[in-house]
């Protein structure tokens, strides 16, 4: 009954190749194995039921001659696993288990391991795909066992799949995490609904506050494979509300729905449709601000393209990364809707320098939005879109495009216009003057920086994972809208960089990442908001 | 002020304009005519995207900003920084502060009721919506409604009394102004005063943009003073001089207006209320209706009792002769 491999090469009965020591199979094993070495099991289960047959066959052997044969079997096993090809082929998946997740959602994990040919193959495509069920975060254990196939068919494998459903679908999470869409860390809450409908599908609904005075509510649905599809597909509504008063006098609401259409390690495609409404309640805006507010309807499209091969994305010390946005606004055949181009860079460098774990990093990132359409030359580009540049995120772990220059303050640099004059004060000399001007963000936009980063030399803080560092930035913010770009000439761009050094003392912690930067401002112009002095920086730890 | 001697330019920031008024929402054409009483000059800009913002209309000059929603709405505060007062002499007359005063409220109330709940909404939504996105522009439009609804306390249940009152107050309003402008150009004093702006603003605004089924512009058409008045005013003040005000939209060009309704052929066939006939009607029918179906029912039921019987009785019979032919 043995279910044999075809092997002609030894001339040892294909049946003891498979034995093995019986005691070595025991509940324990089965239950520990986490599939990284199923061949144990394999043999244990093959051997299983050649005992019961051998028993019946033969005379009992002693217990000291049973485990010496059967651990001669298992190494005239290994040796062959490990110096050639062992073919087989996989005769049937079976699947136990699930009581409400769909078979058609673990099949299609498993489905590599159909095509395996042989036993190698076979035991790598089940380790892979253990991973990708656990992946699901749906199943509290997943356990893949390889059995003999049936005994007419010789050199077949069985595969069974085990997994063990969670069995409270509903989790919650409250933590501080860093989105790519928001340029700054948030403090978030979200309750977790797992497999509702048995397609791997997770329902969830959150709550987040960010440090820029954003609030966000929102609910989502994430179903790993949608009859058919090979990414999956995220779905998301949310209701998001911004206070920019302090910088640029106007609050930003939008109602939001977006759609995750592909996502892998490199390639993201999303679609998102969202009402947009910016409101000034305090009513001192400037100009511009005031021409902006209103309601906007926004329908975009989002790839971002992505290479990191830097070996920590928080303390990069080697390689390289790459990451283009480009996102295109006004899809809708209504003309009506916002009509805009946007695109963005980032290129990061990090190579090391041997000594205490040094490191140079040299980044660039830059952006445009430019808007479309009828009279598009004249019109301006749409306020939250553009640029804005400032704030203390540093700029080694952000890859989210041209946000930070160390020293400024959040939107404190670029183009601005003087708010709505209230009252008397119609001298221009108070003493708060920077506060009485809106920031407008810019339509072109380019930072670079250069960090050295490098162990402080004393035991405690290398364990802890703190380190120095020190930094230069530059960053250049301008408007090319409304017809200033005919204005804009390489002269005057190069005048409109600012820059910035200093250095400063990182510590990572469980909770965040905090950074205790001194900067000196080296250049800025006369309305931005940037001060020499000691800075703190909190960022998500992960 | 100082700016405003300096030279430098006032702009009026309102909606669009349409139906062949500078701008036609009736909150910023008063402000309008206004200015061009005072005979300032100004640019007109327009916000598109904004229709429930109570900012609007605003007039900056230089870096200071005059909104609708501060110190009692734009003219007022024009008046009371002095840079522009057409009322100095008549605001110590008693009769012109309360012709201006029901002008404010019970003429005003009229245009929101008619714009948003008496007629179909295609005004409203050629001046507010039609440069948003449609999705937009339709749930604002509802949310418009309710608001208005609330602020002029109309229920279900009180939505026809409160409709009749609010058009015999216009009524008497009419009445009243009619009786007080005679044969005059202006109200008082024979020159204009804001109450002649906020009049005039709600005489056009009624003649041109609200439809023709439309119940207050057939009340206003009654006064044929009143009418000629508006026209007149329009023709010296509103038309004359637009070619003088630069005009630049916000945002996007506004859609090209509809061809001007002259005076000499107003129409007016306002919607005759029928509810209550329909009513009467639709009751007769009804009971006509149920009558009918009862007495079919009747009929039926007899039908079927008298030819359930005979059948029965042919049935027995067969069955006999079955048996009969059975055994």
């Amino acid at each position: 009954m043995a279910a044999s491999f075809e092997d002609n090469s030894t001339g040892q009965p294909k049946d003891d190749a498979l034995k093995s020591t019986a005691p070595a199979r025991t509940e324990p094993e089965e239950d520990n194995d986490n599939d990284d070495d199923d061949s144990q099991e394999e043999d244990d289960d093959d051997e299983e039921e050649e005992e019961d047959d051998d028993e019946d066959e033969q005379p009992p052997l002693t217990r000291q001659a049973r485990m010496q044969s059967d651990r001669a079997k298992m190494e005239a096993l290994f040796r062959r696993l490990s110096t050639e090809r062992v073919p087989v082929r996989v005769h049937d998946v079976l699947i136990k288990g699930n009581a409400k997740t769909k078979d058609s959602l673990i099949e299609a994990e498993v489905e590599a391991l159909k095509t395996a040919t042989t036993v190698q193959e076979l035991l790598q495509a089940a380790g892979i795909a253990n991973a990708r069920l656990q992946r699901l975060e749906i199943f509290d254990s997943v356990n893949i066992t390889l059995d003999s196939g049936p005994p007419e068919l010789p050199g077949t494998a069985n595969v069974v799949v085990e997994v063990v459903e969670a069995k409270n679908p509903l989790s919650g999470d409250f933590g501080i995490f860093s989105k790519p869409e928001a340029r700054s860390w948030s403090l978030e809450g979200s309750v977790k609904l797992k497999n509702l409908f048995g397609y791997g599908d997770l329902w969830d609904g959150s709550l987040a506050y960010g440090w820029d005075q954003t609030s966000e509510i929102s609910a989502g649905l994430s179903l790993p494979r949608f009859k058919g599809l090979m990414t999956p597909l995220m779905a998301r509504i949310s209701l998001l509300s911004q206070d920019w008063s302090k910088f640029s006098s106007y609050k930003e609401r939008a109602l939001g729905f977006s759609l995750g259409l592909l996502s892998s390690r490199n390639h993201d495609l999303s679609y998102n449709l969202s009402w947009r409404t910016l409101s000034d309640p305090s009513q001192i805006s400037s100009r511009t601000v005031r021409r902006q507010l209103g309601h906007g309807l926004l329908s975009t499209l989002k790839y971002t393209f992505k290479v990191d091969r830097r070996n920590s994305p928080l303390r990069p010390t080697q390689g390289y990364a790459f990451v283009s946005t480009s996102q295109l606004g006004g899809l809708v055949p209504d003309y009506r809707s916002l009509r805009f181009l946007r695109q963005e860079f980032d290129l990061r460098y990090a190579f090391p320098l041997g000594l205490l774990n040094a490191a140079l990093n040299f980044g660039i990132s830059s952006g445009v939005v430019f808007p479309w359409g009828n009279g598009f030359l004249n019109r301006p580009s749409y306020l939250p879109e553009r640029f804005f540049l400032g704030g203390n995120s540093s700029p080694v772990c952000t890859l989210g495009g041209p946000t930070s220059i160390l020293g400024f303050k959040s939107r404190g640099l670029g183009p601005a216009e003087p708010r709505r004059q209230v009252g008397e004060n119609s001298t221009t000399e108070s003493a708060d003057a920077s506060s009485e001007m809106d920031f407008l963000g810019g339509d072109f936009a380019v930072t670079g920086f250069a960090d050295l980063s490098f162990d402080i030399p004393l035991k405690v803080f290398r364990d802890a994972g703190i380190h120095g560092h020190a930094f230069a930035c530059t960053g250049s913010l301008t408007s090319l809208t409304e017809n200033s770009y005919r204005e804009f000439s390489l002269t005057k761009f190069k005048e409109s960089f600012r820059h910035s050094a200093g250095f400063g003392i990182i510590v990572p912690t469980k909770l965040f990442r905090m950074e205790v930067n001194y900067c000196y401002i080296l250049k800025k112009h006369e309305h931005d908001r940037g001060k020499t002095g000691v800075q703190f920086s909190f960022s998500s730890p992960l | 002020m100082e700016e405003v001697k300096n030279g430098e330019k006032l702009t009026l920031v309102t909606r669009k304009p349409c139906f062949g008024l500078p701008t036609a929402c009736p909150t910023c054409l008063p402000v309008y005519i206004y200015l061009r009483f005072a005979q300032l000059p100004f640019d007109v800009e327009y916000n598109l995207i904004y229709p429930d913002s109570d900012q609007i209309p605003y007039v900056e000059f230089g870096s200071h900003v005059v909104y609708n929603n501060e110190k009692g709405g734009v003219i007022q505060s024009l008046k009371d920084e002095q840079t522009v007062d057409l009322d100095s002499d008549v605001s110590g007359i008693p009769e012109w502060v309360s012709t201006k005063a029901m002008v404010e409220s019970w003429l005003a109330e009229a245009v929101m009721y008619e714009l948003w709940v008496g007629s179909d909404g295609s005004s409203a939504q050629k001046i507010y919506y039609s440069d948003l996105p449609w999705p937009i522009g339709k749930c604002l439009y509802f949310k418009q409604i309710h608001m208005v609804k609330q602020l002029l306390g109309i229920t279900k249940g009180n939505a026809e009394r409160r409709e009749e009152e609010i058009y015999r107050r216009a009524a008497t309003a009419y009445n009243a102004l009619s009786t007080r402008l005679g044969e005059q150009s202006f109200f008082f004093e024979n020159r204009p005063t804001s109450l002649d702006a906020i009049f005039l603003g709600h005489a056009l605004f009624t003649l041109h943009a609200l439809p023709e089924t439309s119940v207050l512009r057939s009340k206003l058409l009654d006064h044929a003073n009143l009418v000629r008045y508006a026209e007149n005013l329009k023709a010296e003040f509103v038309d004359a001089d637009s070619s003088s005000s630069s005009v630049s939209p916000s945002r996007s060009d506004p859609s090209s207006s509809m061809p001007k309704r002259g005076p000499s052929n107003w129409k007016s066939n306002p919607k005759s209320k029928p509810k209550r006939e329909k009513t009467e009607e639709e009751k007769k029918f009804k009971r006509r209706a149920k009558y009918f179906l009862v007495t079919q029912l009747v009929a039926v039921l007899v039908f079927i009792s008298l030819l359930g019987g005979s059948n029965d009785a042919e049935v027995e019979f067969e069955d006999g002769d079955d048996g009969l032919d059975y055994e």
